[in-house]
């Protein structure tokens, strides 16, 4: 009966998943024969409808990429990416839209089988992975504790501290990726770039610019109409308009 | 042998790397150069460093300690040429130096630095003159050398008399309305008839919905006003309304030490005072300030043709490709240069046409800015990537560019000519181009042939996100549940510990909570009418709470016992204490084994006074 359960829990994705397949047919139809602006508003409802579906916004930048809006299609590849990060489609289209600004998905000199696994997870599938282990640690420490002394309480206590143990880990991991390029970043969409002034205010003078598509770190966001962002590679910071960057 | 063998071997890896990795090192060039070898004390100087180096990107020099110049960034030009494969780039940065000493001056070595490597221009000679026009000398006092840049006007006294003072301030712009993006020039005058104690020091003024832009160099001379010779100092700004509606320019301010003008009474009761504020023998420090000046910013008439983005001044705009061949997959250079008057920094790139047989990639853009006559000039060209898609004879169509001519109080749209291209076959290796402006080594730019990945069919979540969506969506409180189930837990295992390791210490502790609980039983019986039974649990417990407190069996317990051994482990217990113990043993054995003697009056004495003699004794049994 609990084996019945467990596969029909696991079926509900699959489920929702058929559902509507039709409907990104439809759209993906539009782009097949290059009608790119109808396929991109199909797309938009789909990531409207669903904002958790990695591939409304992996199709969406495919149809911003064929229209020539480099700094849109980046911003949805990386909203995929952030999404489902293991998908190689995602990969290889973020990196590509990437190469074609001057970036890179992996950085240079890093090993691409530990970018991969520093990307392994989602941030969802990383915060649901130590509230798992959390409540393992502390239920297998509980069942150790009330078996005090007997060889199962023994084990319930070598398995909550393992459990507490890769806990840890998975909270390092989490403080790790908050200096992620994908954490607490944007994506300059404004075409031709965005200016990037000394403050929040046209009353400042225009010091940089950032190209369209860049991914930059948003540092500060309370402004009403600026976004303080900084570039980490040339190591500058500066204002830019909110309308000029797309927070991820 | 074998080691031999190895080393050898390993020399020969060593030597290869060697080989391999050096014509991948970056090169890094500087140069440096000026406009012309001599200039005159009242003129300008351009300097231009140029920097080239094989990645997109290169450093900006960093400028040596020039004190014998003013030095005024005038912008950049980039040039950037990717030439099977490789890229080559140059960035021209001009300044603007104004001299500040007559003879021969010298520009040190400037030296740029890409963390790999420097590269070091040499010096300059400069020879600088005197002014050819005679009004023009260098002041004779000392009147002020601030630092350029901003506006002011009208004028504040400074000794003298009333109408011919001998210090004043005075700003004035050479217009009172204009457009947003029209150019106003703005003049601060600093005039001195009498020697300065030393070198004034200039605030420059605050400005409200306007930019500026410094306009080199500070001049300097002498004039008559009224009969009176007066030494002065002029700083002019370009000023560049933002939007329609009021600007200001707020209050510009000097501050000088004048000479003092009267003297000091020795035996004058404040000679200490006024002796102190003459900061010795420089003369008492004063401040002139310009009144704040408004103008009127219009708004930019009606009418504006659609691809205005907001460019104001009189411009040309030039289309030009570095090349006139190109194959399929190679990168073309495509520079539109808006060449003209006006605030070029302002101007954004112009919109290309749509260009079906080439893929456009990176706009970058240089600037060019020239101070001439008061007037801010120059160039800015914007450069495109394209990247032919097919071959044959390809146009690139013309490209327009909006402008607003303030003088003429219209709107023009111009066009360039349209830019033809040779496209021939391209190699199998050459179809696509990644373009990669960041990357400083030639393998950055690789030809990958690959394009994006089609869309995907897929839709909804795969089942381990849709897990960690179930997951961290649950509320906060639900994940201290096993949080509590733990402390839970731990103490129930700490407390079976405890019992195990000291039964006698935690009967003792828990006597009294197992005699409330008794207690509690017999007064439940009592309002039953059920007082036999209440006694027998009332003696029971009795004989339980003395026998946890003696560590003694109950079985083994007299009165006389308990009471002895109560004394012995307490000897703080008072007598009160052990009587109550024996009149209350007493009255329950008598109740206990004559049960008729067992009313509910007494025994509700009874149960009330074994609860007063526990509180007591859980305070002396300790």
């Amino acid at each position: 009966m609990r084996h019945i359960l467990l596969l029909c829990l696991l079926a509900l994705p699959a489920a929702a998943a058929a559902y509507d397949l039709g409907e990104m047919a439809e759209f993906n139809d539009h782009y097949k024969n290059a009608r790119y602006e109808d396929a991109l508003e199909g797309y938009k409802k789909v990531i409207a409808r669903e904002p958790a579906n990695p591939w409304g916004y992996y199709n969406a930048g495919n149809a911003l990429f064929r229209l020539g809006r480099m700094g849109p299609a980046i911003f949805n590849y990386a909203k995929a990416f952030t999404l489902d990060p293991r998908s190689s489609d995602i990969r290889a289209n973020l990196d590509f839209a990437l190469r074609q600004t001057g970036q890179t998905l992996v950085p240079e000199n890093a090993p691409r089988v530990l970018h991969y696994l520093y990307y392994s997870l989602s941030d969802t599938e990383l915060q649901a992975a130590a509230i798992l282990l959390f409540w393992l640690a502390c239920l297998s420490g509980g069942a150790g504790f009330l078996l005090d002394g007997s060889k199962p309480g023994r084990l319930a206590g070598k398995a909550s501290m393992g459990a507490a143990g890769l806990l840890l880990l998975s909270l390092a991991w989490m403080g790790a990726r908050q200096s992620s390029t994908f954490t607490s970043a944007g994506v300059v969409t404004k075409s031709g770039g965005a200016r990037m002034l000394s403050g929040p205010g046209e009353n400042f003078k225009t010091y940089a610019s950032a190209p369209e598509g860049r991914l930059v770190k948003i540092m500060d966001a309370d402004d009403e109409t600026y976004y303080e962002i900084g570039l980490s590679k040339e190591g500058i910071k500066g204002w830019a308009l909110k309308t000029d960057v797309d927070r991820l | 042998m074998k080691l031999q063998n190895l080393t050898a071997k390993l020399l020969h890896t060593l030597l290869l790397a060697a080989f391999l990795c050096a014509p991948a090192a970056a090169y890094l060039t500087v140069t440096a150069e000026t406009d012309q070898p001599s200039v005159e004390i009242n003129g300008n100087l351009y300097l231009t460093v140029t920097v080239s180096g094989d990645s997109a990107s290169v450093p900006e020099p960093k400028l040596p300690n020039m004190q014998n110049f003013n030095v005024y960034s005038s912008g950049r030009s980039q040039s950037i040429s990717i030439i099977n494969g490789k890229i080559t780039t140059s960035v021209s940065f001009t300044y603007i130096l104004t001299p500040r000493f007559i003879g021969a001056q010298t520009i040190p070595a400037i030296s740029v630095s890409n963390g790999k490597e420097t590269a070091v221009a040499p010096e300059l000679k400069v020879n600088v003159t005197r002014a050819s026009q005679p009004q023009q000398q260098a002041q004779p006092a000392a009147p002020p050398r601030p630092q350029p840049g901003r506006q002011p006007r009208r004028a504040q006294g400074g000794g003298g008399t009333e109408n011919h003072p001998q210090i004043f301030i005075k700003a004035e712009t050479d217009k009172k309305s204009a457009y947003p993006g029209e150019q106003i020039n703005i003049s601060i005058k600093f005039y001195t008839s009498v020697p300065l104690s030393s070198n004034p020091q200039y605030v420059p003024p605050a400005f409200k919905n306007l930019i500026s832009e410094d306009l080199p160099p500070v001049r300097t001379g002498e004039t008559d006003i009224s009969g009176v010779r007066y030494a002065y100092s002029e700083i002019k700004a370009a000023l560049f309304a933002l939007n329609p509606g009021p600007a200001e320019i707020k209050s510009a301010t000097v501050v000088a030490q004048v000479p003092s003008e009267d003297q000091i009474d020795p035996f004058d009761p404040n000679f200490f005072q006024k002796f102190m504020s003459m900061s010795g023998a420089q003369g008492q420090s004063r401040e002139f300030s310009t009144d704040p000046l408004s103008l009127d910013i219009k708004p930019l008439p009606t009418g504006a043709p659609a691809g205005f983005d907001g460019a104001v001044g009189n411009y040309t705009v030039l289309a030009s490709a570095d090349r006139a061949d190109a194959r399929v997959g190679e990168a073309v250079n495509l520079s539109i240069t808006v060449t003209g008057s006006g605030n070029l920094k302002a101007v954004t790139a112009p919109k290309l046409p749509e260009l079906g047989d080439f893929k456009v990639f990176d706009t970058m853009s240089s600037l060019d800015i020239r101070k001439e006559g008061d007037l801010i000039s120059g160039k800015k060209t914007f450069t495109y990537i394209l990247v032919p898609r097919a071959e044959g004879r390809k146009i690139v169509p013309q490209v327009k560019f909006s402008f607003f001519d303030p003088r003429a109080g219209i709107y023009k749209e111009l066009h360039t000519d349209p830019v033809a291209l040779q496209v021939e076959k391209g190699d199998q290796a050459a179809k696509s181009v990644n373009f990669n402006p960041s990357n400083a080594v030639p393998s950055a730019v690789t030809a990958s042939g690959s394009d994006i990945r089609y869309v995907s069919e897929r839709k909804g979540s795969d089942t381990l996100p849709f897990l960690a969506k179930e997951v961290t969506g649950l509320p906060l409180w639900a994940h201290a549940v096993p949080a509590a189930l733990l402390l839970l837990s731990f103490w129930l295992a700490k407390l079976n510990r405890f019992k195990s390791a000291n039964p006698l210490l935690f009967k003792f502790r828990m006597a009294r909570s197992e005699a409330s609980r008794d207690i509690g039983k017999t007064e439940a019986l009592i309002k039953a009418g059920k007082n036999g039974e209440a006694i027998a649990i009332l003696y029971d417990s009795y004989m339980a709470y003395l026998s946890d407190k003696c560590g003694v069996k109950v079985s083994a317990l007299t009165i006389k016992k308990a009471v002895d051994l109560i004394k012995a482990r307490f000897p703080r217990v008072s007598e009160r204490s052990v009587e109550e113990i024996q009149e209350l043993w007493s009255a329950l054995e008598l109740r206990h084994f004559s049960p008729s003697a067992a009313e509910a009056e007494g025994t509700r004495d009874l149960a009330r006074k074994y609860s007063l003699l526990i509180e007591l004794l859980e305070k002396e049994l300790k």
